[in-house]
């Protein structure tokens, strides 16, 4: 994603086990503020085909 | 018939004048140099007629490739919720400059469908309408060009309201139609040539029909029975390679299929129509689930049996196909219609054969 | 090439001859210069209609998907690759394939030739390493190393690595490649210019799919374009749309794609479309080590779990 130009961060990975309640809350903590410091998003985004 | 003698220079100036009150649109390199596009051409851009014939057909500039057809909204507070509304749309006057007959030829071909006596189709025909063909002849067709065996021509003015034809220092410009005369007025393109001017176009047409190679044979297309082609046993040599990609189909100026699709956002919609191509599985699959051409060898059946067989019985016009060569040119796996024709129109019956 | 051709023919006459293959899947002589046709005979006689030339960049293992008959297959190395790939997913039986292994010495591209050339060709001739076109300016000589599909001038299996029987000696590969010099490049653009060279990329496409139908890995009963509940992607040209399109069908050739160039080849508007898979087959290579198709019985990186499996990209 990052390589067609989706401003790094946007995306991101995890591996959380049902049994880790803690570290869901703090991941979900981090990413959100990191989409927050990236602003609104510039890419994908589509209201109503861009058509004729 | 008028014709008209219109210099480089003055064909630069009246394009220019033109582009004041139209869409221009004429062919246009491709930035990576491979193809030309017919494209919008920007104010004091001119067409570039050192092409043969462009990659994609010019259908899109009436039959754009997505269209939007109505809106909708599905907000209960909104007194028009639910209901399809039609989009306004006023087709700007348009001009095609430098469209190679064929593909003139092929919007007559269309029009058969989307211009019949019970049914019209709205936005085909204002944009068709709107549009005035300015065409170009060709004096060099390609190898794999077959118009002249497929009622079309390099110098055919089927559906052209001008007809530039190209000669030393300028153009000698055929004015066909009313909406062709009003251009010419327009663009200030006001000399008349000589007498001998339409004599001079004939030669070189001659020229140009001499210089066509390939061809193909359709005189028994008409006399042959369905079935008895549709149950040929070469289809299955003909299809094998098929990818069912759609690539003849959306390349080509005379088909005319769609799909209609819906998309919301939000609370929000339109429906739209998307090209189409019998090549996809997707294309005939029913509801239930039953898809009656679920194999490639019926989908490439019938987009050959469509152009040659259906459509020469249905409209009596020939068959459904301008030879501008394009599918042949451009089908990856090199399935060529002219060797398809050619086994479809053969009147005795012959082992497969393909070399 | 000549020879390949009739060792090919041998081959396929004596296998249809002794009832070993219902069908031979190899190529045709095409209708228009530098297109070949893939083809199936059946019969022994009909031999003389396959071919080997510089123009067999079609990758043939996409004829072989599902198929239950006995069939013998021509196979260049990237082809061989993919017929590996259909066994690791067990999308046809070794035992009813025959293999007629082409050791390959690289394809040349239509494309580039055309534009090199400036106007219409008319023919093509090979002379070992030299393409001869004549068409309707002079006749032009140039070497085949120049006009090289991309793939295969950066492609270091030319020879088939699972076969049955060659047509020929084993080719030398190619060493001191650098097969990612253009992935790199991308790499090292800005995110908005990374994107902008995407949507540049992408601006021709009419969403014909010749890209996914070329490719032998596209398999799926309902590809998630075609699926309509849910529908994953609009159908129309939208640029979000053709652009998901394009990386989630990369996305599906991870860890698989041979880099054989049939998506790119077959692309009716010249749509450089390597260049999503290519950057995946980089990172499979770089981090798990992986280039696909050349063992049968080995299970790609992304269907198996290994404990060295890198994962500093998951928090
Ligand atoms: S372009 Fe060729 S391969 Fe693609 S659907 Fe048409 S006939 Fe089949
Ligand atoms: S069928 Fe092929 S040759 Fe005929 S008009 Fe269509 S693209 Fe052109
Ligand atoms: S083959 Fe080319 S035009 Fe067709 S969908 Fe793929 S990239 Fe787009
Ligand atoms: S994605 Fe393209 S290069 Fe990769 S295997 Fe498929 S067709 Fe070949």
């Amino acid at each position: 994603m990052e390589h067609m130009g989706i401003e790094p961060g946007r995306l991101q990975f995890s591996w959380i086990s049902s049994a880790e309640s803690t570290k869901f809350v703090k991941v979900v903590k981090e990413v959100t503020e990191t989409i927050k410091s990236l602003g609104p998003r510039k890419h994908f985004i589509k209201t109503e085909a861009k058509v004729a | 018939m008028k014709v008209l003698k219109i210099t480089k220079e003055d064909l630069a100036k009246g394009l220019d004048t033109l582009n004041k009150s139209f869409r221009l649109i004429g062919p246009v390199k491709d930035k990576d140099e491979e193809f030309h596009n017919f494209e919008e051409l920007g104010q004091g851009e001119l067409p570039d007629f050192n092409f043969r014939n462009t990659r994609l057909s010019p259908k899109s500039i009436v039959y754009p490739q997505s269209e939007k057809m109505f809106e909708y909204t599905l907000d209960s507070n909104d007194p028009e919720h639910d209901i399809l509304i039609e989009v306004k749309k006023e087709p700007s006057p348009q001009v095609v400059v430098g469209i190679r007959p064929c593909d003139a030829k092929a919007f007559s071909l269309v029009k058969l469908n989307f211009d019949t006596p019970e049914y019209k189709d709205p936005y085909w025909l204002r944009r068709f309408e709107a549009t005035t063909l300015l065409g170009l002849a060709c004096h060099n067709p390609c190898s794999s060009c077959f118009c002249a065996s497929a009622g079309s021509g390099p110098f055919n003015t089927e559906s052209l309201d001008m007809l530039l034809v190209e000669e030393q220092g300028g153009y000698l410009a055929q004015v066909l139609t009313k909406k062709g005369e009003e251009l010419a007025h327009t663009a200030g393109w006001t000399d008349e040539a000589g007498s001998d001017a339409q004599k001079q176009i004939d030669t070189m047409k001659e020229a140009a029909e001499k210089r066509i190679k390939s061809q193909i044979s359709t005189d028994n297309l008409k006399n042959k029975l369905d079935m008895e082609i549709y149950e040929e046993p070469y289809w299955e040599d003909v299809s094998f390679s098929c990818i069912n990609c759609g690539t003849c189909t959306y390349l080509c100026p005379t088909c005319w299929c769609f799909d209609v699709q819906d998309e919301t956002c939000g609370n929000c919609g339109i429906r739209m129509r998307n090209w189409d191509s019998c090549m996809y599985p997707l294309f005939s699959l029913h509801g239930s689930g039953h898809n009656p051409r679920g194999e490639k060898l019926h989908r490439v059946r019938q987009r050959f049996m469509h152009k040659l067989k259906y459509y020469v019985d249905k409209y009596d016009s020939g068959i459904q196909c301008v030879g501008c060569g394009r599918c042949v040119n451009h089908c990856p796996v090199n399935i060529d219609i002219r060797r398809v024709c050619e086994l479809m129109n053969r009147s005795e019956v012959c082992p497969v054969t393909t070399e | 090439m000549l020879e390949y051709t009739e060792k090919i023919r041998e081959i396929s006459q004596k296998l249809l001859k002794d009832s070993k293959v219902d069908m031979v899947i190899g190529f045709r002589k095409g209708t228009v210069p530098m297109m070949n046709e893939p083809t199936f005979i059946r019969n022994a006689n009909e031999v003389g209609q396959l071919i080997w030339d510089s123009n067999c960049g079609i990758n043939l293992a996409n004829y072989l998907t599902g198929r239950k008959e006995k069939i013998g297959i021509v196979a260049k190395g990237c082809d061989s690759r993919n017929i590996v790939v259909h066994l690791v997913e067990n999308k046809v039986n070794r035992d009813n394939l025959h293999i007629i292994g082409v050791p390959c010495k690289g394809m040349i591209d239509r494309r580039k030739i055309g534009v090199i050339y400036g106007e219409e060709i008319l023919n093509v001739v090979e002379d070992g390493e030299k393409i001869v076109v004549e068409g309707d300016g002079d006749e032009k000589v140039y070497d085949k190393k120049d006009v090289l599909q991309e793939n295969c001038a950066i492609c270091i299996h030319r020879n088939p690595v699972i076969y049955d029987e060659l047509v020929a000696d084993l080719v030398e590969e190619q060493k001191d490649v650098d097969r990612y010099e253009d992935v790199r490049k991308i790499e090292s653009m800005p995110p908005d210019e990374k994107w902008a060279y995407f949507e540049g990329l992408l601006k021709n496409c009419i969403r014909c799919y010749a890209c996914r139908n070329a490719c032998p890995l596209c398999y799926c009963p309902t590809c998630f374009v075609d699926e309509s509940r849910p529908q994953w992607v609009g159908k129309s040209i939208d640029p979000v749309d053709t652009r998901t399109f394009h990386f989630l069908r990369a996305y599906h050739c991870a860890g698989r794609c041979t880099d054989c160039g049939a998506c790119e080849r077959v692309c009716p508007v010249g749509i450089n479309v390597r260049a999503f898979t290519k950057k995946l087959e980089k990172d499979v290579k770089e981090l798990y080590d992986w280039e696909i198709g050349l063992d049968p019985n080995v299970r790609p990186p992304l269907d198996v779990y290994k404990t060295q499996d890198p994962e500093d990209f998951i928090k």
